[in-house]
């Protein structure tokens, strides 16, 4: 929270507003509270977006009089100096990688946090298609003054020496391990020694990939999911070669885009991959074995389990040659046949049916006219 | 202030499984029957609601209204301002009354059957989205650090929340019409209760509650049922705490307690009892003190001295008020009216107190961001 105060008559706003509506006067931009703990409670009730209790709020006074309250997970007292946590901010350059579905989110994401952004790939006619996505999705929440300004914090390159500005570098190119090894070896190459270099690989083993970089001490993974603006979730992954320092900067920064991130081990799949391919398999068998249609089964699984969305049309949406990949991936590296697609997978891969993407998956789907 | 209060109707308040629609038709019908009136004779309606959307999926409740009185195309619109829309309303549909007469003032809650996480990240919404949702600032931690510092700045107990809990406790075992009418709290039960937010327990708050509740106003009495209004402010106050000077008085409250008291031309003296907005016992005591009936940290003396009972010199919330009347939210300031009006008719039964010729309301919104008060006086 940063709080501003009018030059002329001294009113406070708690808002990033242009000026204050008593005067019209000029607003400056104070520093953070650095003041005293004065209340401080234990919550034990959850609530939506803070369902992990007991927390403590407390209520810090400075000098000047100004209160900020800030939330913590661990008991503060009456009178104990406290600078309440800043959001990160995220005034770096972060170079993507790749211009698929991730790729493009994560451009979108990253222009809507405000970070400047090198975005490389291979063929300029794919990266201007990708430039136009971006900014076609952008227009929806940016007004013309920031997409101007989106626009100028974007450079599109299909040369890798711009990447010498970034901070951070976040791979998302095809999920196959020659291609990505060989990306991230050039992309290496151009990025400053200091710069964090991050694959977005969902099932490669980052292990292997640090194994043949110069510096594998700076590499991770930052697992987003699609689509990387609206889901919370990155999997920030270490391998056995990152450093601390890296480790800590890779969630320093899915908290910068905005994100949750939960720390995971460089094991096959990780957390969410690993548990739901297993879901999805499963519900793939109880369809061969007709325990019930798709429709019910995604319905039992959606309203049973209250997720979102059906293993069966997650499965579509996700494309059917994805999600064997994965499992055949898993099957190997977990030395796990459970995980191997069932036959049925096997069969849509063969006849073309690989979901939304195709229009036919374990449903049929019709494109819709005014879809982007 | 020239406006009488020419019929009241409140449903019970607390759990029930009447839907948004049942519970404002049967606050306004029995309001209208109160009033000896029909749909037709009505001129203009104000709905009072807080949650309905996020809740139950029901906003545009004037039109809702509406549909109650086929045909009648009354002019009527709805007011939220949080815990105060109650309050917001009334004093909207007094002003209405320059153009419209009689107006219905009608405030509905549906809270139950909603998962207490979605509920209390609900209620939450009075808080601001930035400032107090985002660190955990749920309703009962706002008052938890209102209380820990009207604690620390005079000397207030956790014995003297309690006080105020077993109080409203006992009132409500009068009134038909309250949440916790049938429930028997004990001091035990109020000290041992399961901890919210320090230093509250669940005794220390308001009951999750459904309940409507209606008045009919007019410029002219129609008998010595009706009751006269005497004053009615709003005020209103930054919405956050961090937004606030102080934190241990709501000066909404003081100010509007100011405006409505020299409408009425009265004093803080002139106050029988009144029905004060204890969605958590600090709130009460605080209440008291924002409206004049005790100086700044002094409350907890007349709380203490037993004067805030039935048969005390100033008698608050004999209701059984929101702590165990139930806090139906938008309801609850035009319940709080209806029970003052209960008690200058002298129909409260057995929970009818001595001396009731001026009453007052005090009706908030969050954590003080919005302040309705009310004095209404015999016919």
């Amino acid at each position: 929270m940063s709080t501003r105060r009018c030059a002329h008559c001294g009113a406070l706003y708690p808002y990033d507003i242009e000026s204050c509506t008593l005067c019209g006067g000029e607003l400056e931009e104070l520093p953070p509270v650095h003041g005293v703990v004065v209340a401080s409670t234990r919550v034990e009730t959850p609530s939506r977006t803070h369902e992990q209790v007991p927390y403590w709020v407390a209520l810090v006074r400075d000098d000047d009089g100004r209160v900020v309250l800030t939330k913590r997970d661990a008991d503060v007292d009456v009178g104990d100096a406290l600078a309440p946590e800043e959001p990160p901010r995220l005034d770096e350059t972060v170079g993507v990688l790749g211009y698929g579905a991730m790729g493009r989110g994560l451009v979108e994401l990253l222009l809507l946090r405000g970070a400047s952004v090198v975005w490389w790939g291979r063929f300029p006619d794919k990266l201007a298609d990708g430039r136009a996505h971006v900014f076609d999705r952008l227009t929806r929440s940016l007004d013309q003054s920031q997409i101007v300004e989106a626009e100028d914090k974007l450079t599109c390159s299909t040369d890798m020496s711009a990447l010498s500005r970034c901070d951070l570098v976040i791979e998302a190119v095809a999920e196959d391990l020659t291609t990505k090894l060989e990306v991230l070896k050039e992309a290496e190459a151009h990025m400053r020694t200091s710069a964090v270099l991050a694959t977005n690989t969902s099932s490669l083993s980052i292990d292997e990939l640090a194994s043949t970089l110069e510096h594998p001490e700076r590499f991770g993974g930052l697992h987003f999911f699609n689509p990387p603006v609206r889901m919370q979730l990155v999997e920030t992954v270490s391998s056995a070669y990152t450093s601390p320092e890296v480790s800590r900067a890779l969630e320093r920064y899915a908290l910068a885009f905005g994100k949750v991130p939960v720390n995971v081990a460089p094991s096959p799949g990780f957390v969410v991959n690993r548990a739901l391919m297993r879901l999805l398999n499963e519900a793939v068998r109880e369809l061969e074995e007709g325990v019930a249609s798709a429709q019910d089964i995604d319905c039992a699984i959606r309203l049973g389990l209250n997720h979102p969305m059906g293993p069966l049309e997650l499965a579509d949406l996700i494309g059917v040659d994805v999600v064997v990949s994965i499992m055949e991936d898993l099957a190997t590296r977990l030395d796990d046949p459970s995980y191997a697609p069932r036959p049925l997978l096997r069969e849509m891969l063969t006849r073309g049916e690989l979901g939304r993407k195709t229009g036919a998956g374990f449903y049929a789907y019709v494109p819709h006219p005014s879809a982007p | 202030m020239r406006a009488s209060i020419i019929g009241v109707g409140k449903t019970r308040f607390g759990p029930t499984t009447y839907t948004l629609v049942q519970l404002l038709h049967q606050a306004i019908t029995s309001a209208l029957a109160d009033a000896g009136l029909e749909a037709r004779d009505l001129q203009a309606f104000v709905v009072a609601n807080f949650l309905a959307g996020p809740n139950n999926s029901q906003l545009h409740l004037n039109a809702v209204v509406a549909g109650l009185m086929p045909g009648l195309h009354l002019p009527g619109w709805r007011a939220e301002a949080a815990c105060a829309s109650g309050g917001v309303a009334l004093h909207q549909g007094l002003l209405a009354l320059n153009e419209y007469d009689p107006v219905l003032v009608v405030g509905v809650e549906k809270l139950t059957g909603i998962p207490g996480a979605d509920l209390t990240h609900n209620i939450g919404m009075a808080g601001d989205a930035g400032l107090d949702q985002a660190v955990g600032l749920t309703f009962p931690a706002s008052y938890a650090l209102v209380a820990q510092e009207h604690m620390r700045l005079y000397g207030t107990t956790v014995q003297d929340l309690e006080r105020v809990a077993l109080k409203n406790h006992t009132n409500a075992r009068n009134n038909p019409k309250a949440h916790f009418h049938q429930k028997n709290v004990t001091e035990a039960d109020i000290a041992q209760g399961p901890v919210v937010a320090t230093p509250l327990r669940l005794y220390d708050c308001c009951p999750i509650s459904d309940g409507a509740a209606a008045v009919i106003l007019s410029r002219e009495p129609v008998d010595n049922r009706s009751a006269q209004v005497l004053g009615s402010a709003v005020r209103t106050d930054a919405i956050s705490l961090v937004q606030r000077e102080t934190r241990t008085s709501f000066s909404a409250a003081v100010e509007a307690a100011h405006d409505a008291f020299r409408q009425a031309d009265i004093g803080a003296d002139d106050v029988d009892f009144a029905e004060v907005h204890d969605c958590f016992t600090i709130a009460e005591i605080i209440a008291m003190e924002d409206l004049g009936l005790a100086a700044p940290g002094e409350a907890v003396e007349l709380l203490r001295a037993g004067e805030t009972a039935p048969g005390g010199a100033i008698p608050i919330n004999v209701s059984g008020g929101l702590k165990a009347g139930g806090h139906a939210i938008g309801a609850t300031g035009i319940g709080q009216v209806c029970e003052v009006v209960k008690q200058l008719r002298r129909e409260a039964g057995q929970g009818q107190i001595a001396r009731a010729d001026i009453g007052v309301t005090h009706n908030i919104g969050g954590v003080g961001g919005t302040a309705a008060i009310h004095v209404i006086g015999r016919g």
